[in-house]
């Protein structure tokens, strides 16, 4: 048995067994007259068919605007042929009741009045037993009363942020329980003003900046995020169209990008309830040039020195073509450890030399890099990301003692009794065998290999081993330097990412 | 299989059919890709849910089964037609199926634009959904059968706009879901009629 429903002006037909409707014989193609209209449509009946997929329909237009203004035909079953229209996958609902507002956008905190009314379909329907839900969670009785025979209203207060961006699910149910229709609710906040823009350039040739959403956060709302951009002094304004690059909140601008002149960048935040607008951040591209990690990070032992590691890389290959200046930052950190010492200040060479670590020790090293100078910028650039940890073991040392300082640590560890015991030592021995007042790293190799030797041999005869001395290696420039250059190996000695003690 | 219907030794298939081990191969795989594909399906009708809300999704829910123009469930009766008559009616679904799906894809795209692996689940569904339609239609084709007739023209049903409400479009994505499961579930067992170890 087939009926037809009056839904907001639109005449549909459904079974009220809740079947699908009885195929009909193959029609010509629908036309696209449907584009644009569905708030009014018809649905067309036949004859039972075989079953299987329904046959398509063709489409009169005209029909179609006829029975969107004329609301109140009698009821009736239109028959399939070439003056029916049908909506390919219409809106329908065959239900007898319309919920209103549909789909409506409100304040955290605020109210709504709702209402529920029943079309009369069948005669005698009325709202009598209805009942709401609201995301499956029947509401109390207390919230709803009947306006009139026909009328079921609800009064919410106070309402939360939605629990789904799609919208709330406000069902209006028959006595038995069955879903007469339905509403969405979009209950949330507008967006605050986008804050904390940073952005950065990779190798000059993009822009990907990031930024936060706003002091509240959830808006309860989908809020769309729109990163727009400009030169200073003219052109016009652009959309950044690569989003969430590098996290929920970010954006990429690929290419196409001027240098040497300042651009304004800005986030657009919008939602259902309204929208916001960052301030304005100006730079440019060359003053937030930053690079990929070096590449080819090399960790290995110096000869037998069980308190160094020899670090090396490359320049990032990116920036060869540009004048640049790179600084570098090397980290280390024990290997069960999770404190990393830094050694900052590392400037355009690309090796260094750890010392003062513990003997047979696992260490990892990273190596970043800062591509300041760029074009003759002034400015400094903005640091890579760490490379990848290498790990590379101090050789053992048969010499008890706790491991000492390291390569001029970050934050600098305080200068130990035993660090100036040691530079007198060595000031002596270089009063004593060298006859240039220029301190070199290699003699200085030398004396500790002596040290080492001359201990050992001590150790032998005597049979005792000596105190640790450990020292902290004391390079150019000063407090703050460090063993900026690699002495040339023992043989048999280094090889590239040296991870086990060497046999 | 001389028992089965539409079986390569029915005298009256025609004689152009390709040799059997080739079309036994060719049902057996395009039955494996129905079967995958049922289990693809059954996880995007749950996903689907998830990303609706409650009720959608409870046990118990159900709201009214919406016919969808072009397109309704297997009819009580599909078992009992001839294995080729079934064929061709899932063939038939199955070519229906992608443009319904991209109409939901697009308006989950506006109430549900972060749920990334939903949208892609709907895009791959479609494509699924033509491809199983293919293979089907190559297997009619290998036993002789007649295919169905003219396709619909994707750009009139793509062109049509749904400017319903919120909670009448989820319900109808939730229909346009749940047929596409009933279908490819529908052309796994019919397919396994003509599989080898099939039922006779």
């Amino acid at each position: 048995m087939l009926k037809e429903f009056r839904i907001s002006g639109r005449l549909a037909a459904w079974d009220l067994q809740g079947g699908p409707l009885a195929p009909r014989p193959p029609a010509a193609p629908a036309s696209s007259a449907l584009a644009g209209t569905a708030g009014s449509f018809a649905r067309t009946l036949g004859p039972p068919a075989s079953p299987g997929p329904s046959p398509k329909r063709n489409c009169d237009p005209r029909l179609q605007q006829d029975m969107a203004l004329k609301p109140s035909l009698p009821r009736k079953i239109v028959r399939a042929g070439p003056g029916n229209c049908v909506h390919p996958i219409s809106p329908i609902w065959g239900n007898t009741a319309v919920i209103s507002p549909q789909d409506p956008t409100l304040l955290i905190g605020s109210s709504l009045q709702a209402t529920c009314s029943v079309h009369g379909d069948p005669p005698g329907a009325t709202a009598e037993g209805l009942y709401w839900t609201l995301n499956g969670h029947r509401l109390p009785p207390e919230l709803s009363r009947m306006l009139n025979a026909s009328t079921l209203a609800l009064a919410l207060a106070n309402l939360n942020g939605s629990r789904q961006q799609s919208g709330d699910n406000l069902v209006c149910h028959a006595r038995d329980g069955s879903i007469l229709a339905g509403s969405c609710l979009y209950v949330g906040l507008p967006p605050e003003k986008p804050f904390n823009i940073s952005c950065w350039s990779k190798n000059m040739k993009d822009l990907t900046c990031r930024w936060t959403p706003g002091a509240r956060g959830e808006t309860f709302l989908h809020t769309n995020y729109s990163l727009k951009y400009k030169l200073r002094w003219y052109g016009q304004d652009n959309t950044c169209e690569e989003y969430h690059t590098v996290g929920p909140h970010s954006c990429h601008i690929p290419k196409d990008l001027a240098l040497f002149t300042p651009y304004e960048i800005w986030v657009e935040a919008t939602n259902r309830l309204g929208s916001a607008r960052s301030d304005v951040l100006t730079l440019d591209i060359l003053d937030v040039v930053t690079t990929d990690p070096p590449p080819e990070v090399h960790v290995s032992r110096v000869g037998g020195l069980e308190d160094q590691l020899s670090v090396r890389w490359v320049s990032p290959p990116a920036l060869k073509d540009f004048l640049f200046q790179a600084k570098y930052q090397i980290r280390y950190r024990v290997e069960d450890s999770v404190d990393w010492k830094v050694v900052d200040d590392v400037s355009n060479q690309t090796s260094c030399r750890l010392a003062g670590l513990k003997p047979g020790t696992v260490y990892f090293v990273q190596v970043r890099c800062n591509p300041f100078g760029i074009y003759g910028s002034k400015k400094a650039g903005i640091w890579s990301e760490w490379s990848h940890p290498t790990a590379a073991s101090t050789p053992r040392s048969e010499r008890p003692g706790p491991g000492g300082g390291a390569c001029e640590p970050r934050g600098g560890e305080p200068s130990s009794g035993p660090v100036r015991r040691e530079l007198k030592q060595f000031l002596g021995w270089l009063k004593k065998h060298a006859y240039c007042s220029n301190l070199s790293f290699r003699l200085y190799d030398q004396w500790r290999a002596w040290m080492q030797k001359s201990h050992k041999t001590r150790n032998q005869d005597e049979g005792i081993l000596s105190s640790g001395r450990r020292g902290a290696a004391r390079g150019k420039g000063g407090p703050g330097g460090w063993a900026g250059r690699e002495t040339r190996a023992p043989p048999g000695g280094r090889r590239p990412r040296a991870l086990h003690p060497q046999p | 299989m001389s028992r089965r219907e539409g079986s390569l030794e029915d005298p009256q298939a025609d004689s152009s059919i390709s040799p059997l081990p080739h079309l036994e191969s060719k049902i057996q795989q395009t039955h494996s890709l129905a079967r995958l594909l049922t289990k693809y399906a059954e996880q995007l009708l749950q996903e689907y849910v998830q990303h609706q809300g409650d009720p959608f999704g409870l046990p118990g829910f159900s709201p009214p089964r919406l016919p969808v123009a072009d397109l309704s469930a297997p009819a009580p009766g599909h078992a009992g037609l001839p294995v080729p008559e079934r064929l061709r009616l899932d063939e038939a679904a199955l070519a229906a199926l992608p443009p319904l799906l991209d109409v939901v894809r697009r308006r989950q795209a506006e109430l549900n634009p972060r749920a990334l692996r939903l949208l892609r689940r709907l895009e791959d569904a479609a494509r699924q959904a033509r491809a199983l339609g293919a293979a089907v239609e190559a297997v009619l084709a290998a036993l002789g059968a007649e295919t169905r007739g003219p396709r619909p023209e994707p750009a009139a049903i793509a062109a049509a706009t749904v400017t319903a409400g919120v909670f009448p479009a989820k319900v109808l994505g939730l229909r346009v879901c749940g047929l596409y499961r009933e279908w490819v579930s529908r052309t796994e067992a019919d397919l396994g009629q003509l599989a080898p170890g099939g039922p006779a």
